[in-house]
């Protein structure tokens, strides 16, 4: 990729422009396409669903249902960023969560299982990143590789139905609410904040995007390319791994199904907010956030509709189509 | 756009010199017989491991099972090659075309018409969702992995809304044929085989296969030369999706009764299949006779695991790592040789 | 250059979640006084029915229960919602959320995916809600469902008795094509059909038996199949159970890719694909439930719910609010029962607490 500047965005770096032009055009951008698409979301709630759609009670279940594909997603989005794409994510959650959950209920501390947890992510992080980083594979490819022999692991461990572990506090962070705002999402967000302000603001951050837009020129500029791309890595892996423990605190259990098809979902939602799994340095968290949240309120309108739930995939694919048109109108990247 | 990232989507993007663009020509030949031999290594090693602990492995029992089972993964994985190989990334809705075609093949059974009409209703079935994914990608101009990843989503949730189950008569033709065998391995074996090789000989002997590679290895250049893009990549989704097609056509003739998720279990393996064969993602590059003993490898590895008396779900874990293992010293190999 | 847009980009978006925080704030407050949240069914004095349906990729009869509990619902006035748990543990978690929500008066569902039921049993029995589990038994919710121990106890009795008669007990290998997801229910029907050739045919040897993962649909069983029948290359006769007829089939498919069709035979569970015109020659017998009709039992005791009466809460397969018998039928007798959207149709004008049994299995 020769640069990742587009007619738009070069638009925002004119430092002469008054500051409502500057948000005009920003709107123009992803984040803009993706804001708007949001609000069209919620109207269409208010309408449909009537008031009771922003209830305490159906923020608390879109909240609780959202939060942790939103901090897999996060953490999953640097990997994005830095050009390298981990399809593994969905079967590290379920592995991660298998783990948790039958370490727990084999009577161990749930704190120092959830450190082996961690562990185990860095570990499936770094095999990953080492056979894409140190060999030069296809990131595509090796974790696909990951999310098979993920699930298969998963399989093999959870052989009959699984343990039951409620662990009281973890099923309380993440079922629970603090003053009518559900708890997890308030993590989620903070932890999309926290990502939205190393992507922008810190050198690890540019750093990424460097590395994701133009891996040589990064290299040129003196980036360690493999380091920054090993980072990025364990901190998808790692994100999964904490996912897992989150979903067995909300679930009180893990099956050797859980996460199947979770990479799908969250990268289709990343995608309609602006990244994209087929090339780095695009994107941004808050980005992320929005996409989530919209596939969230779609998923949420059909619920509490109780419309044929398959109509929610198809309109997801929708408006991922549209999005990825969008951004390509936008001068984003166009294929052939 | 360098090392790994998949991405010939930017025709102006600057190749690596004597990077892959290059290699299909200089060193095609040498590349895909050492593949061979590597996969065929692998093979015989793990044939051999299987026949230590359990004798009886060598058996035409066994032969019939892992033909069995690379039939149908054999012919979607020549779908999915043609995709890969020109250009066109990865189709991430294969199992929606083998559904859908087995659907509308088992449809037209059930309505009377004879199995002469249902084959090639199947088969244009399969072309007309490829020629959709290939007008998507084509005149949005975006790139296959999102598309395919979208239509999958769609037509699974589209199949589901319409269908619940569906059978194939019992006593239809096709039926029959799903159930016999023909040089003492079953029938839909067959197929597979001829498929391969029509493939093989129409990637290398014909003006179109030709240009295909062309294409996938260098898009900007095949468009100088003055190859129409765009239709070379319509062209390779309706191929494409007409072997998909045949593949439900088959796939209907051995499953007696199936749903519209059935085809969900193909696809990790169609695609690992597929590179592990040295067919890479960025295109302009791979031998269907690799793709073949790739194919064979991976279906040998469920029934080894039977003789070791393992849970099926080891399969999973050996195919996961040896895609991983073949990938990594697949790129190695690259990087050697860019050097 | 590009991390300066990244960074605008960045604080718009952030303008754009306060906003949309902002607006959900202000009509959440809207519908707190309004009273809109818990919901309209619940306050009109209409009784309604939440359903989870299975939402099991690989059973057809999933869907159906709910077609049929939407029929019973109709036939008694009641409001009637159905979500589908999607084969997996967070839906069902979330679905449980949403029901509570609506403040439906009872809720029936089918969760293949059992392991988050503590979870679910926690959040309804905060609510009050009254729940009507299908086959898998929790504690707490009326268990209606097969019993599912005697059907496999059935089946295998059925199927060791043909053997008895036809290879004078002389079996080489007995399949147990599992689905060991299903956890208890697997061990139930496949186990307990496996122990019961047992005890028709006490002389099987123990290394005779073989297990394998179908995991409950025909794909995956036709799939794995083939390299536990390459593995015992010299047995002749083959017995197989599992945990439906999915899995069974799957396995006789394979046996006939094999070749290993010459003296086969197969008792499903289930019924699944026993009736119809495509019954496959090998699968010998099945266990009917008629799955599809478990809702009729459901509203039964919905009815006395709905009365104000509710009955005492039987919530185990041994003493169940209501079980369902099985019916263990011959592929000639499963010729007569007509298919499964046949039945769902007759049982719709089927007098109010006809079951299929009823109908269908008297002999």
């Amino acid at each position: 990729m020769t640069t990742t500047a587009t007619p738009a965005t070069t638009l925002f770096d004119d430092p002469v422009l008054p500051a409502h032009r500057r948000i005009l055009n920003s709107f123009r951008g992803p984040v803009g396409s993706i804001t708007a698409t949001l609000v069209v979301t919620l109207l269409v709630g208010l309408i449909w669903v009537g008031p009771s759609f922003f209830s305490p009670s159906n923020i608390q279940i879109v909240g609780v249902s959202v939060a942790i594909p939103l901090i897999v997603g996060v953490m999953a989005s640097f990997a994005l960023l830095a050009g390298v794409v981990d399809l593994s994510i969905g079967s590290m959650v379920g592995f991660g969560a298998v783990i948790f959950n039958q370490l727990v209920a084999a009577g161990l501390n749930a704190w120092l299982v959830a450190l082996i947890t961690v562990v185990v992510g860095v570990v499936v992080g770094l095999t990953n990143a080492f056979v894409i980083v140190r060999f030069g594979a296809e990131p595509l490819a090796v974790t696909l590789g990951m999310l098979t022999l993920l699930r298969g692991l998963s399989q093999v461990i959870v052989v009959n139905a699984p343990p039951s572990t409620l662990i009281e506090p973890l099923y309380n962070v993440t079922q629970g609410a603090i003053a009518g705002f559900p708890t997890l999402l308030l993590i989620g967000i903070g932890v999309t904040l926290i990502a939205a302000g190393i992507v922008s603001k810190t050198r690890i951050g540019r750093k990424v995007q460097a590395v994701g837009g133009d891996d040589r020129a990064a290299a040129r500029a003196g980036i360690s390319v493999s380091k920054v791309r090993v980072i990025a890595l364990v901190a998808s892996s790692v994100g999964a791994a904490v996912g897992g423990i989150l979903y067995v605190g909300q679930l009180g259990s893990a099956s050797n199904v859980l996460g199947t098809g979770l990479e799908f979902q969250i990268y289709a939602a990343l995608m309609i907010g602006g990244y994209s799994i087929t090339r780095g340095g695009v994107g941004n968290p808050i980005g992320g956030l929005l996409g989530l949240l919209v596939v969230a309120g779609i998923t949420n309108i059909l619920n509490v509709t109780f419309t044929d739930p398959n109509y929610l995939d198809l309109i997801t694919a929708a408006i991922l189509l549209a999005a990825v048109l969008v951004d390509r109108f936008r001068g984003g990247d166009s294929f052939e | 756009m360098t090392t790994s990232l998949i991405t010939p989507a930017d025709p102006a993007a600057p190749r690596s010199p004597g990077g892959k663009t290059r290699r299909p020509d200089s060193r095609g030949l040498p590349v895909s017989a050492r593949d061979a031999l590597s996969i065929a290594g692998v093979w015989v090693a793990l044939i051999v491991a299987t026949t230590i602990v359990r004798p009886d492995f060598l058996s035409t029992q066994s032969l019939l099972a892992i033909t069995f089972t690379m039939s149908i993964t054999g012919i979607l994985a020549v779908s999915q090659a043609i995709i890969v190989i020109s250009g066109g990334l990865l189709d991430l809705s294969l199992p929606v075309s083998l559904i859908v075609s087995a659907w509308a093949t088992v449809t037209v059974l059930n309505n009377g018409l004879p199995t002469w009409v249902a084959i090639p209703v199947g088969i244009l079935t399969g072309m007309a969702w490829g020629a959709l994914n290939g007008i998507i990608v084509v005149f949005g101009k975006l790139n296959p992995i999102i598309v395919t990843l979208a239509t999958g989503f769609g037509g699974l949730a589209v199949m589901l809304i319409f269908f619940k189950s569906a059978q194939i008569p019992a006593q239809s033709d096709l039926r029959l044929y799903g159930l016999g065998r023909f040089l003492g391995l079953p029938n839909i074996f067959w197929p597979m085989v001829m498929v391969i090789v029509l493939g093989g000989l129409a990637f290398a002997y014909t003006r179109w296969g030709r240009r295909l590679i062309a294409v996938g290895g260098n898009a900007s250049a095949a468009k100088a030369r003055g190859i129409n893009l765009r239709r070379m990549r319509l062209g390779s989704f309706i191929g494409a999706g007409a072997v998909a097609g045949l593949a439900g056509v088959m796939f209907s003739a051995v499953t007696p009764s199936f749903t519209p998720a059935a085809g969900a279990s193909f696809q990790l393996i169609v695609i690992g299949a597929v590179i592990l064969a040295g067919i890479s993602l960025s295109g302009g590059k791979g031998n269907l006779l690799v793709l073949l003993l790739s194919i064979g490898f991976f279906a040998t590895i469920p029934t080894s695991i039977a003789f070791f008396g393992l849970a099926p779900a080891w399969a999973l874990v050996f195919q996961g790592a040896l895609l991983i293992i073949a990938v990594g010293i697949d790129g190695y190999r690259l990087k050697r040789t860019a050097r | 250059m590009t991390h300066f847009t990244r960074g605008r980009l960045a604080r718009l978006g952030l303008v754009g979640v306060a906003a949309a925080s902002l607006l959900l704030a202000g009509c959440s407050t809207v519908g707190s006084t309004s009273d809109a949240g818990s919901s309209d069914a619940a306050d009109d004095g209409t009784f309604t029915v939440g359903f989870a349906v299975g939402g099991q990729p690989d059973a057809d009869w999933q869907d159906l229960q709910g077609d049929v509990a939407k029929g019973l619902a109709d036939q008694r006035g009641w409001d009637f919602v159905e979500l589908s748990n999607d084969n997996s543990e967070a839906t069902a978690t979330k679905n449980a959320d949403i029901f509570i929500q609506k403040g439906v008066d009872m809720v029936m569902m089918f969760n293949g995916q059992p392991s988050a039921n503590p979870v679910i049993a926690k959040k309804y029995a905060d609510a009050g809600i009254p729940v009507v589990t299908f086959d898998i038994a929790q504690p707490g919710w009326y268990f209606v469902g097969v019993d599912n121990a005697a059907a496999g106890t059935d089946g295998g009795t059925a199927l060791g008795e043909l053997a008895k008669e036809k290879w004078d007990c002389k079996v080489d290998l007995v399949i147990e094509a599992e689905g060991t997801a299903a956890g208890q229910i697997n061990t139930w029907r496949t186990g307990n059909a496996a122990d019961a050739i047992g005890t028709v045919c006490p002389d099987i040897p123990e290394e005779n038996y073989v297990k394998y993962e179908a995991d409950g649909n025909l794909t995956t069983s036709l799939a794995n199949a083939p390299g536990v029948f390459a593995a015992h290359p010299d047995a002749k006769n083959i017995l197989v159970v599992g945990l439906n007829d999915q899995a069974v089939v799957g396995a006789l498919q394979a046996a006939t890719q094999l070749g290993r069709d010459g003296s086969i035979m197969g008792w499903g569970q289930d019924g699944g694909l026993i009736t119809g015109p495509n019954v496959d020659p090998n699968l010998v017998g099945s266990v009917m439930y008629f799955l599809e009709g478990y809702p009729a039992s459901a509203f039964e005791i919905a009815d006395e719910i709905a009365a104000g009466n509710p009955p005492a809460v039987k919530d185990t397969g041994d003493d169940a609010a209501a079980s369902v018998k099985p019916c263990a039928v011959t592929a000639a007798e499963a010729a007569a029962i007509p298919d499964i959207n046949e039945r769902v149709k007759e049982l719709a004008s089927a007098p109010k607490g006809t079951s299929e049994y009823d109908l269908y299995c008297k002999s």
